[in-house]
């Protein structure tokens, strides 16, 4: 069974900036889930995991979405190398749901149910018209709360509501609390697996490579779903590459990586053009 | 040539004329609508044929459900449907099935014919009428046949030993899972997530689902449509939703048109997470246009959750148990999504169900009125489900148009006047008469499957406002007849933005029609459901019943 913990919070609370703290701080593979719910912020692209596997997600309800892309994901992750997996909930994902895909999936046991609060927007929040019942929920219902930016005014508000809670400074302590067992995950499978047709493959490069070269790359393998990771080009420029079968995106990056790619594709791969 | 359709009476829908007796049409268009006496000057001069098919029947305009969709439809009519709700179909009646009894009756009677390959999938158990469904209770009925019974609301879903060894779920797989229950056979929330990926390649096989939109098409030819909306192109699968609909529609004996409007989150998930490129991708959509296929400035956001699945979003006090509703987009990216379309000069069409969802809408709407001020924008609440007088007042002031689920009132009422919000609210759920008294554009929809796909019952609804218990719940909120048929022609038209066009019966209008055994203005409110529908004309051509 694979450990998933759950992290939920509004907007701007501090997600994606625990869980780079998290990848950094620990030594095993982690797999990252981002539900990102079709919105127009692009979390995915802030975390940064060099070494893990994140998916973006759009998850909705069932009834107006059959394909239930998480729980993909979530079997996807099983057959992959990583010894836990985090999911990073949308801005308004309530705790409680959230945690079954914990409890519910087949595979999975749910080790924490976290939720990150700002001390500054917290009293705001709380008093939102729209979003107050869902931050309050949020933090209820959590098992363990992390807030940062406070003061002692907002950490009086939290305590109030969820006294479990760790403040920014008590980072160390939060983190050894993250996961549960995961020495004792199952065995170790190759990266490279089967997901219905497609399959997956990391390409890792010693030299530059270029835009064009991952253009050729693309029109040579039409079978070609998806494409993600950094490139590095020949004048030590980095950038974030993002393709899907609409979209071919170059970012540039700041952060300096040799070049690495996950490919998700039907079939066979020519990679020849990259590695001439 | 000039065709002549006589009628007993023709309803018109245009104020300035609202009743004449022929209506003279050329090339699928209307030239004009009178009396033969006043036609003279058209005839004198060119030839001219009569119908008199419909000579003892009542014509009106061409009937419009502007909010259905297609590929919902197409997975749940090959299911065998048995509800607690009456279903007129082209191949027959699905009556209601209101007690366990009945309910176990006629799954036996129709188990043994597979609906999915080797897979019986039934819709619509609910256990207030049908009792608590289990494994126990399918395998009693028949242990042999892989049956699934899928509940009304789509959240929750039962399997008999059968499909449990069918679809190869073992109890070792699944048995410390919260949301499901092996031993009753039962697949909730998360639970359903997983038990529909075992599901999805009968659900969602290409041939079934093709089926389904071919009985799609008779289901909405048989309510007497000639105009339908998919509101939310891409709910699934956008190319392979508008390649199945080009397949099934475009071809010259289809008798309606589907206006297409794209789902906002769909089209940014196409174009890498990214709205404003989204936009770029729905504005270029129009190339796939044809003579039954349309997509315009328009696009479909959501706020709250499902109104069936009592996750709307309310304002105080809430609902009677405390639980919470949900939101389907972040509120302040609602605000962000909806103002790259407003100012692109978007028709911005967002579901809403519970008061605080339309509140979000409405502030939205304000906002944007107050940057960037705009007319004539229909700005459309759709669903429409709990509101308030004021909030009506304050959309009526802003502009919006509203597209309601009246048989909200019918299915549900009773049901959330005990169990979900109480009865002031419950009883008023689709305020529609405080909608017309406010003067904004208000139209009706089924959202089918969640309301048959048959605007006379929309409008008998909104006429009477009489539920399942046959209770009659908020009377100030009906509206009268003659606004009843105005909000399934003229006033969905305005909400599609096709009122030049379609919605009513006068010179230079597309010529499309239905034809009616009885006249809906003059019959008992209470029969206007039961009207029989003898035939719709699209663009002049006839299509019998």
């Amino acid at each position: 069974m694979k450990p998933l913990t759950v992290i939920c919070g509004y907007l701007g609370s501090g997600k994606t900036t625990l869980i780079n703290h998290i990848l950094k701080s620990t030594s095993f593979p982690i797999g990252i889930l981002v539900n990102d719910f079709g919105e127009l912020n692009i979390d995915k692209y802030l975390i940064e995991n060099e070494d893990e596997l994140t998916i973006s997600l759009t998850n909705g309800c069932v009834c107006c979405n059959l394909n239930d892309d998480l729980g993909d994901s979530l079997n996807f992750m099983l057959s992959q190398k990583v010894k836990a997996v985090i999911l990073e909930s949308s801005g308004v994902a309530l705790p409680v749901k959230m945690s079954n895909y914990g409890t519910s999936w087949p595979g999975y046991k749910l080790s924490k149910l976290l939720t990150v609060v700002e001390g500054r927007t917290l009293k705001q929040l709380l008093s939102d018209k729209f979003v107050s019942k869902t931050v309050k929920s949020q933090i209820i219902q959590s098992d363990l709360i992390y807030i940062n930016r406070y003061n002692d005014f907002d950490l009086e508000l939290l305590s109030s509501m969820n006294p479990v809670y760790k403040k920014e400074e008590e980072l160390d302590a939060l983190l050894e609390n993250i996961f549960i067992e995961t020495d004792t995950v199952g065995e170790i499978l190759p990266f490279v697996e089967e997901h219905n047709s497609l399959k997956t493959e990391v390409l890792l490069f010693d030299g530059p490579i270029n835009q064009e070269d991952i253009l050729n790359f693309l029109d040579a393998n039409p079978g070609i779903e998806r494409l993600k990771g950094w490139i590095s080009d020949s004048e030590n420029q980095s950038w974030l590459v993002q393709v899907t079968r609409s979209e071919r995106d170059f970012t540039v990056s700041k952060y300096q990586t040799t070049s690495r790619l996950v490919v998700i594709y039907k079939k066979d791969l020519n990679k020849k053009i990259l590695y001439k | 040539m000039i065709e002549i359709f006589k009628a007993k009476s023709v309803i018109t829908v245009n104020p300035s004329l609202p009743r004449t007796e022929v209506i003279a049409v050329r090339d699928g268009r209307i030239i004009e609508t009178g009396s033969l006496e006043s036609l003279k000057p058209w005839l004198k001069n060119n030839e001219f044929t009569i119908h008199d098919d419909f000579e003892e029947s009542i014509i009106v305009p061409g009937l419009i459900d502007p909010h259905l969709h297609p590929s919902m439809a197409a997975v749940l009519l090959p299911t065998y449907f048995i509800t607690a709700m009456e279903w007129k179909f082209p191949w027959g009646l699905t009556k209601a099935t209101t007690t366990p009894d009945s309910y176990d009756k006629a799954l036996l009677e129709a188990c043994s014919t597979p609906t999915h390959k080797d897979l019986f999938i039934t819709w619509g158990h609910h256990e207030l009428w049908h009792g608590p469904i289990s494994r126990d209770r399918i395998n009693a009925l028949d242990s042999h046949t892989p049956i699934i019974v899928w509940n009304r609301s789509f959240h929750e879903l039962c399997m008999n030993d059968a499909a449990l060894e069918y679809l190869e779920i073992k109890e070792d797989d699944v048995k410390n899972s919260s949301q499901i229950d092996f031993v009753r056979g039962r697949f909730f929330e998360t639970g359903l997530s997983f038990a529909l990926q075992k599901l999805n390649p009968y659900i969602l096989d290409q041939e079934i689902f093709t089926e389904g939109l071919r009985k799609l098409k008779e289901v909405v030819h048989f309510g007497g449509h000639t105009t339908i909306a998919d509101m939310a192109v891409g709910l699934f699968d956008f190319e392979n939703e508008l390649n199945a609909q080009k397949l099934i529609y475009e071809n010259e004996n289809n008798p309606f048109r589907v206006e297409l409007v794209a789902h906002a989150t769909a089209m940014a998930g196409l174009s890498g997470g990214d709205h404003v490129k989204g936009e770029q991708l729905i504005s270029s959509l129009n190339t796939h246009n044809s003579d039954h296929l349309r997509f315009d400035k328009r696009v479909k956001l959501f706020t709250d959750g499902a109104f069936f699945a009592q996750v709307a979003q309310l304002m105080e006090p809430g609902y009677i148990d405390g639980h919470e509703g949900e939101w389907l987009t972040i509120p302040e990216q609602f605000e962000n999504i909806a103002r790259i379309y407003w100012n692109k000069g978007y028709s911005i069409h967002v579901h809403v169900t519970g008061d605080l969802g339309l509140e979000l809408a409405i502030d939205t709407l304000e906002k944007l009125q107050f940057e960037k001020p705009r007319f004539n924008h229909r700005f459309t609440l759709e669903h429409f489900g709990l509101s308030t007088p004021e909030q009506v007042h304050r959309l009526s002031k802003l502009g919006a148009n509203v597209s309601a689920n009246a048989y909200y009132v019918h299915e549900l009422s009773n049901l959330y006047a005990n169990h979900s919000v109480g009865y002031e609210r419950a009883s008023s759920m689709s305020r529609i008469g405080t909608c017309f008294r406010e003067r904004v554009i208000t139209s009706l929809h089924s959202d089918f499957t969640m309301a048959p796909a048959h605007p006379l019952t929309s409008m008998w609804v909104a006429v009477n406002r009489i539920n399942e218990k046959g209770e009659l719940m908020s009377p100030e909120e009906r509206i009268t007849p003659q606004q009843g048929l105005e909000a399934i022609t003229i006033n969905a038209a305005r909400v599609l933005g096709l009122d030049h066009e379609i919605g009513s019966i006068r010179s230079g209008k597309k010529a499309d029609f239905t034809v009616l055994s009885e006249d809906p203005l003059e019959v008992d409110p209470t029969a206007i459901k039961d009207i029989n529908i003898e035939a719709t004309v699209f663009e002049g051509r006839i299509f019998k019943i």
